[in-house]
C-alpha cells in the first residue's frame, strides 16, 4: 500500500505531533520520533487488512478534526465513583488538577501525571512507558505515541495494596477534536489494586463527531494483582480507538471487565502476554450497542510460558442497525506447556438489522494444554420468554429482562459497587430504549 | 516411554510408493493459449468448451496465487509443468482383458483388484490412470435407471447439453486462482448425473491416480443431482512416491435440485513428502456444493491423511429453503506436512441448516489448520448452524490452529461453535495399558475414538479403509 492516501485525521495528528515541544526526558523524545516516523510511514487500515476485515472506518476516514486544545472546565459529579480514592481527571486528552481528586493515597502507591512523574520519578516509567504497546505496524498507536506529552501514570510499589480502587477520567468535550489519552499501570511485585479507566463525553460534543486514540500499558510484576475496570461511554457520534498491552510475570494476575456502550465506531485491542510463567488473566467484555453503532473488540491472548491460564467471556447485545465484532486471538506457544485457556463469544441479537461478526481463533504450538473456545449468535431463548410470559410477565418487560440478565452478568463482576448500580441502570434504559 | 512411542507409531513411511513404468503421451513444459488449444484438440472438444477454457486461462493470468493461507511452500513455476499426460490408448477396450496389465498390477499394488472388489462390494468403479478414464464399470446397470456416470470427456462427448448447462454454475472459472487454473487446463474428471426421483442403487467411486512425473493433475468433478435424487459418490486418492512436488488442483462442483440429496467422501492418501519434508503433493483443491432446490442437502466428508500440503475447503451454498449443509472432516498430519482446510456454510435461504465437525490431528512438525466460515445472509431466516473442531497435538513441535469466521445478518439465526485443543493423555494411556492394551493399540483407539463422530459419517467400504489408513499410520514398534 501507498503512503499516498493520507487521511485527514492522520495528517492532523501528524502534523500536530511534529510541533510538539520537546519533553527535558530524551529518551521520551526518541521513543516519540520513532512513532512518528511509522505514524507517517503506515497507512490507515482498510477492510482488506485481515485486522480490520469487519469493521469500515469510514467514519473515521471522514473527519476533520483537529489535535484538541486545553479543555474547558466542565461538570465532573455524574462521573465521580464514590469509593475511589482518587481520580485524575483529563479534558480532551489533557490533565486538569481541578477537576481531579488526589486523596490519601496508601504508602508506595503513586497515581500522577505522567509530566509530574517525569520530573519527580522518571525512573519509575522509563523501563515501561512506550515498550509494551508496539506501535510498529500499529498506526493508532504509533500516532497516540507520536503525540505523548502527558497521561496518566499508576504506579503501585512492592507489595502496595492501595484498598480503594484508582479513578482515571478521560472527559471529551470538544467537537472535531483529536485527543490521545494515555496511561501507564504499574504493579509491582506482591502489589495489589483496582485501577477504573473511563472514557466520557460532556457538554457541546454529546451529538457530534470526535476522536478518541488512547493507549493503555499495563505492566503486572511477579505475584502481583490487578483489577481492571475499563469503560467506554463516548458521545453517539464519536470514534474511539483504543490499544491495551498487558505484560504479566511470573504468578501475576490481571482481571479485566470492559464495557463499550459509546460511540458510534469503536474498537478496542487488549493484548495480554503471559510472559512469566503460571500468570493468570480473567478477561471479561460487553458491548450494548444499537443504532447505527459499531463496537469492535479484538483480544489476543499470548501464552509465552508454561502453566498460564485465562478464561475470557465476551459478551454483545445488538439492536437497531448496530454492528458487533469481535476477534478473539488464543496464541500457545511451544514452551508454554501446560497452559489452560479458555474463551467464550455471546451474541444477543435483538433486530432484524443487527449484525454480529465473530472470530475466536486458537493457535497453539505446545502439545500438552488444554484450550477450548465457543462462540454462539443468537436471539433471546423461546423457552425462557414463555416461562416468563406464562408467569403474567408481559412480552416485552419479559424481553427486557432477559436482555438485562445477559449483560449484568458481565456487569456483577466489578468490584466496585456504585459502578455496578450505575452500570446496571444504564444496561436497563438501554435495553428499553431498544 | 509414551511421547517416544507415539512419535514412532505415527512415523510410518509411505506404503504406495512405486512409479508404474507406462509410455505416457505427454505435452510439452509450460503453458500458453496454445496449450490449451492442444489439450483441447487432444480431446476433440467442441468450441464452446475451448472458449470457457481460455476465458478461464486469460483470467488466470490476471490473477495471483493466494497468500492468505496458513502454509509455506516455494513459489510455484506454472510454466515447468506438463498440462497434459495420458496412457497411449491403442484402440478403445471392449473389456477388461485388454486392460494394460502393467495398470492392473498398480491397482494390485493399491489393494484395488477392481473385477473381484467391483462385484464384491457392488461398487462401480470409474478409475482414472492420470487423466484419461480406462476402464468404466457397471455402466449399464447404471444406464438402466437412466443415471449417467462416466468421465467428464466423454459427458462434454454424449451429453454437451448438460456440462454446458452445468460446469461453472457452481465455480465460476475466476473463482480463485487455482480453481481458474483447472478450468483452463482440466484434462479428466468424472461426470454423475440422476435424473428426477431416482435413487442411486450403488456408491459411485472413483480412484484418481497421479503417474507420470512432473505432471499436474487437474481433475474436474461435476455431480448433478435432479428433483428427489440421492447419490453417495465416494472419492479415494493415493499417489506413488515422488521427490519433486506435484501439484494437484483439482475441482468439484455439486448441484443438487430440489429435496435432492448428494453425499461426497473423499479418503486422501497422496504422497506426503519424506520425514525431512521434501517431495510430497500440493493438494489445492476448490470444492463446492449448492443446495438449489428446496429441502435438498450436500454432505461432504473427508479424510485427509495425505500431501506435502492440503489447501480445500468443500463448501455448501444453501440457496434452496430448507436445504442443509454438512461437512465431516479428520485432517492428520505429519513431518513437514501442513493443511490448511475447512469449510465454508453460506446460508441464503430459510430455515437452512448446516453442521460442520472438523478433528485436526498434528504429529511431527507439521502444522494443521481448520479455516472455516459460517455466513448467515440477511434472507435467511431461522438459519441454523452447529460447528465442532476438535484439535489433538503429538509433540511440540506441531502446531494446531483453528480460524472460523461467523458472519450473521440475521437475528433469527442461530450459530454455535465450538474448538478444543487436547493430548494424549499419560493417564488415558496407562490407563489402557492397565487393562492389558499394548500402547499401539490404545494409541489407534483413542485417535479412532477422537475420529468416531467423522468416521460414522462414512459409506461402510470407506469407514473401513479410513480406520486403517489411521492404523497404518500409527502401526509399528513399540518401545
Amino acid at each position: 500500500m501507498s503512503a499516498a492516501v493520507m487521511h485527514p485525521f492522520v495528517e492532523a495528528l501528524v502534523a500536530g505531533g511534529r510541533t510538539l515541544p520537546a519533553s527535558t526526558a530524551s529518551w521520551l523524545n526518541t521513543r516519540r520520533a520513532a512513532a512518528l516516523e511509522r505514524a507517517n510511514a503506515l497507512s490507515a487500515p482498510t477492510p482488506r487488512d485481515e485486522e480490520w476485515r469487519f469493521t469500515d472506518l469510514a467514519p473515521l476516514n471522514r473527519l476533520r478534526v483537529v489535535p484538541a486544545a486545553a479543555g474547558a472546565s466542565v461538570d465532573v459529579a455524574p462521573f465521580t465513583v464514590s469509593e475511589a480514592g482518587v481520580r485524575l481527571t483529563f479534558v480532551d486528552g489533557v490533565y486538569v488538577p481541578a477537576l481531579s481528586s488526589p486523596g490519601a493515597l496508601a504508602a508506595g502507591v503513586t497515581v500522577g501525571t505522567l509530566a509530574e512523574t517525569l520530573k519527580t520519578k522518571p525512573a519509575l516509567i522509563e523501563p515501561h512507558l512506550a515498550l509494551h504497546a508496539g506501535f510498529d505496524q500499529q498506526l493508532f498507536t504509533a500516532l497516540n505515541t507520536a503525540w505523548l506529552r502527558d497521561g496518566a501514570v499508576v504506579h503501585l510499589a512492592k507489595n502496595a495494596a492501595p484498598n480503594v480502587p484508582l479513578h482515571l477520567l478521560y472527559i471529551a468535550t470538544q467537537k472535531d477534536s483529536a485527543s490521545c489519552p494515555r496511561s501507564l499501570i504499574v504493579a509491582e511485585s506482591g502489589a495489589q489494586g483496582t485501577v477504573i479507566e473511563d472514557y466520557v463525553a460532556s457538554g457541546d460534543v454529546a451529538d457530534t463527531a470526535y476522536f478518541t486514540n488512547a493507549v493503555t500499558e499495563i505492566v503486572i510484576a511477579p505475584n502481583a494483582r490487578l483489577h481492571h475496570v475499563r469503560l467506554q461511554r463516548e458521545s453517539a457520534q464519536a470514534v474511539h480507538i483504543a490499544s491495551c498491552a498487558v505484560s504479566l510475570a511470573k504468578d501475576a494476575s490481571y482481571v479485566s471487565q470492559s464495557i463499550a456502550f459509546g460511540a458510534r465506531l469503536s474498537r478496542y485491542n487488549l493484548d495480554v502476554t503471559h510472559q512469566g510463567e503460571g500468570a493468570e488473566a480473567v478477561i471479561d467484555g460487553l458491548a450494548l450497542i444499537s443504532g447505527q453503532q459499531c463496537a469492535d473488540t479484538h483480544t489476543t491472548m499470548d501464552h509465552v510460558r508454561p502453566n498460564g491460564r485465562c478464561t475470557q467471556l465476551h459478551k454483545t447485545i445488538v439492536g437497531g442497525s448496530a454492528h458487533a465484532v469481535f476477534n478473539g486471538k488464543v496464541l500457545v506457544r511451544k514452551d508454554a506447556q501446560l497452559t489452560n485457556s479458555a474463551q467464550q463469544s455471546r451474541n444477543l441479537l435483538l433486530s432484524p438489522n443487527a449484525r454480529v461478526d465473530t472470530k475466536p481463533q486458537l493457535e497453539i504450538f505446545a502439545d500438552d494444554v488444554k484450550c477450548a473456545h465457543g462462540a454462539t449468535v443468537g436471539q433471546l431463548d423461546a423457552d425462557q420468554l414463555f416461562y416468563l410470559k406464562s408467569r403474567g410477565i408481559a412480552d416485552t418487560q419479559a424481553r427486557n429482562l432477559l436482555t438485562f440478565a445477559f449483560g449484568a452478568e458481565i456487569v456483577h463482576r466489578i468490584p466496585v459497587k456504585s459502578l455496578v448500580a450505575r452500570l446496571e441502570r444504564a444496561v436497563m434504559t438501554q435495553t428499553q430504549a431498544g | 516411554m509414551s511421547s517416544t512411542a507415539i512419535q514412532e507409531l505415527v512415523n510410518q513411511p509411505y506404503k504406495h510408493g512405486f512409479v508404474t513404468d507406462i509410455e505416457s503421451d505427454t505435452a510439452a513444459k509450460g503453458l500458453n493459449e496454445d496449450t490449451i488449444r492442444f489439450i483441447s484438440a487432444k480431446k476433440n472438444e467442441p468450441e464452446w468448451l475451448l472458449e470457457f477454457r481460455l476465458k478461464a486461462y486469460r483470467h488466470w493470468l490476471t490473477m495471483t496465487p493466494p497468500a492468505w493461507s496458513n502454509v509455506k511452500y516455494p513459489e510455484i513455476d506454472f510454466q515447468n509443468i506438463s498440462y497434459y499426460s495420458a496412457p497411449k490408448s491403442k484402440k478403445k477396450l471392449a473389456s477388461m482383458d485388454e486392460v494394460d496389465p502393467e495398470l492392473l498390477k498398480t491397482f494390485e499394488k493399491l489393494g484395488v483388484p477392481m473385477n473381484e472388489r467391483a462385484a464384491l462390494a457392488g461398487v462401480a468403479v470409474d478409475v482414472i490412470f492420470d487423466s484419461v478414464s480406462v476402464a468404466t464399470t457397471y455402466k449399464q446397470k447404471l444406464a438402466d435407471v437412466g443415471i449417467i456416470f462416466c468421465s467428464i470427456s466423454e459427458a462434454v462427448r454424449e451429453h454437451p447439453e448438460l456440462v454446458r448447462k452445468y460446469m461453472g454454475s457452481v465455480i465460476p472459472v475466476g473463482d480463485n486462482f487455482y480453481a481458474a487454473l483447472n478450468s483452463a487446463v482440466f484434462t479428466d474428471g468424472s461426470f454423475c448425473y440422476i435424473p428426477k426421483g431416482v435413487k442411486c442403487p450403488m456408491e459411485l467411486s472413483t480412484y484418481f491416480r497421479i503417474n507420470t512425473q512432473d505432471s499436474g493433475q487437474f481433475e474436474r468433478t461435476l455431480i448433478v443431482a435432479e428433483d428427489g435424487a440421492q447419490v453417495s459418490y465416494l472419492e479415494g486418492c493415493t499417489a506413488p512416491k515422488f521427490d519433486t512436488n506435484q501439484l494437484h488442483a483439482a475441482v468439484v462442483e455439486l448441484v443438487a435440485m430440489d429435496n435432492a440429496d448428494i453425499k461426497y467422501s473423499t479418503v486422501q492418501n497422496w504422497y506426503a513428502g519424506d520425514e525431512k519434508g521434501v517431495g510430497g503433493i500440493y493438494n489445492f483443491v476448490t470444492k463446492r456444493g449448492l443446495c438449489k432446490g428446496v429441502n435438498s442437502r450436500i454432505s461432504w466428508t473427508q479424510v485427509e491423511t495425505g500431501s506435502a500440503i492440503t489447501w480445500k475447503y468443500p463448501s455448501c451454498v444453501l440457496r434452496g429453503d430448507n436445504s442443509v449443509g454438512e461437512f465431516y472432516s479428520v485432517a492428520l498430519t505429519n513431518h513437514y506436512q501442513q493443511a490448511d482446510t475447512g469449510t465454508k456454510m453460506i446460508h441464503i435461504g430459510k430455515n437452512t441448516r448446516s453442521t460442520i465437525v472438523s478433528k485436526g490431528i498434528s504429529a511431527g512438525h507439521s502444522n494443521n489448520s481448520y479455516r472455516g466460515l459460517v455466513r448467515i445472509a440477511p434472507t435467511a431466516t431461522g438459519a441454523r448452524n452447529y460447528s465442532q473442531c476438535d484439535s489433538m497435538l503429538i509433540g511440540d513441535q506441531c502446531g494446531a490452529n483453528t480460524f472460523p469466521y461467523i458472519e450473521v445478518r440475521n437475528p433469527s439465526g442461530k450459530v454455535e461453535h465450538e474448538a478444543t485443543t487436547s493430548k494424549i493423555g499419560e493417564d488415558q494411556l496407562f490407563y489402557f495399558q492397565s487393562r492389558g492394551i499394548g500402547a499401539e493399540e490404545a494409541v489407534s483407539m483413542i485417535i479412532n475414538g477422537f475420529c468416531k463422530d467423522v468416521f460414522q459419517q462414512l459409506p461402510m467400504e470407506f469407514a473401513v479403509e479410513a480406520t486403517k489408513l489411521l492404523g497404518l499410520k500409527l502401526e509399528g514398534s513399540v518401545g
